[in-house]
């Protein structure tokens, strides 16, 4: 054993602070897009691209599921990421909502 | 209005001087979506249901408030569009391109929705009131700004959904 005191590294512990809920961490929240007859296809594709961030195949792969079977699940996120879709797909006047994924 | 140049952050636009009038209009109708319209949620099986409505109405408040703002400082702001023998001209970044996509998309949905939300495309029709034409003109003319801005960010014709 060295003679010499040693300083000895500890990991470094602290505590979580965790101001979510379960439910606000559990990804069983589904962000859907309904149709509407008035908004323009380009539109809504343009939003899902600066939303989500996607490439214009996967926003227009999207955007026409929207258009022929009346809505599309955009993403499956904790609540409070669907909140935050659900909003910035809102402030483009897009019918989206969040809804509890029951499977 | 047509697009003369566009980068990737800047684009330039010829716009007549009817177009300059009726965007000058269409803006100045801004908001028109009635504040209640959007629901966080359709079953409402989410927790805080009450609170995370109000907690969205907030926040469509504040960004309706910014735009509102934005709006207010381009219609104050002549210098924005320069004078040419054909009309006009004028810049927007690709900021202010989305702020003004959200403001006419709201003046659009507003318009349909005081048209009672109809399901097929609506056209102005011989014996229609001076309201409901109204409306539908401004749906129109929305869209054509809509339309011209789309393409000027995707480089792509863009296409109606009806």
């Amino acid at each position: 054993m060295p003679a010499t005191a040693t300083t000895e590294a500890l990991p470094d512990i602290a505590t979580e602070n965790r101001t979510g809920t379960r439910a606000d961490l559990d990804p069983g929240y589904l962000v859907i897009c309904w149709d509407d007859p008035v908004n323009l296809m380009d539109y809504v594709t343009h939003v899902f691209q600066t939303v989500f961030g996607w490439n214009r195949q996967k926003a227009e792969r999207h955007m026409l599921e929207v258009h022929k079977l009346g809505k599309s699940v955009l993403a499956r996120e904790s609540l409070e990421k669907a909140e935050f879709y659900v909003h910035q797909l809102q402030k483009y006047t897009l019918h989206a909502t969040l809804e509890r994924d029951v499977k | 209005m047509k697009l003369l140049r566009g980068g990737k952050q800047k684009f330039q636009f010829a716009i007549k001087s009817e177009e300059k009038e009726l965007l000058f209009h269409v803006l100045q109708l801004y908001p028109l979506v009635p504040a209640a319209h959007h629901r966080l949620s359709r079953d409402r099986q989410i927790p805080d249901s009450k609170e995370n409505q109000e907690l969205l109405e907030e926040s469509l408040l504040a960004q309706r408030q910014e735009n509102r703002r934005q709006v207010g400082a381009l219609l104050k702001e002549p210098e924005r569009f320069s004078e040419t023998q054909a009309g006009w001209r004028v810049s927007f970044s690709r900021a202010e391109i989305e702020w003004l996509l959200q403001v006419l998309n709201d003046v659009r949905i507003g318009s349909w929705l005081a048209l009672g939300s109809p399901a097929g495309q609506v056209k102005i029709q011989p014996g229609m009131s001076k309201p409901t034409a109204r409306h539908v003109l401004v749906m129109d003319v929305a869209a054509f700004f809509e339309m011209c801005l789309l393409q000027a960010v995707s480089g792509t014709p863009p296409v109606r959904h009806d």
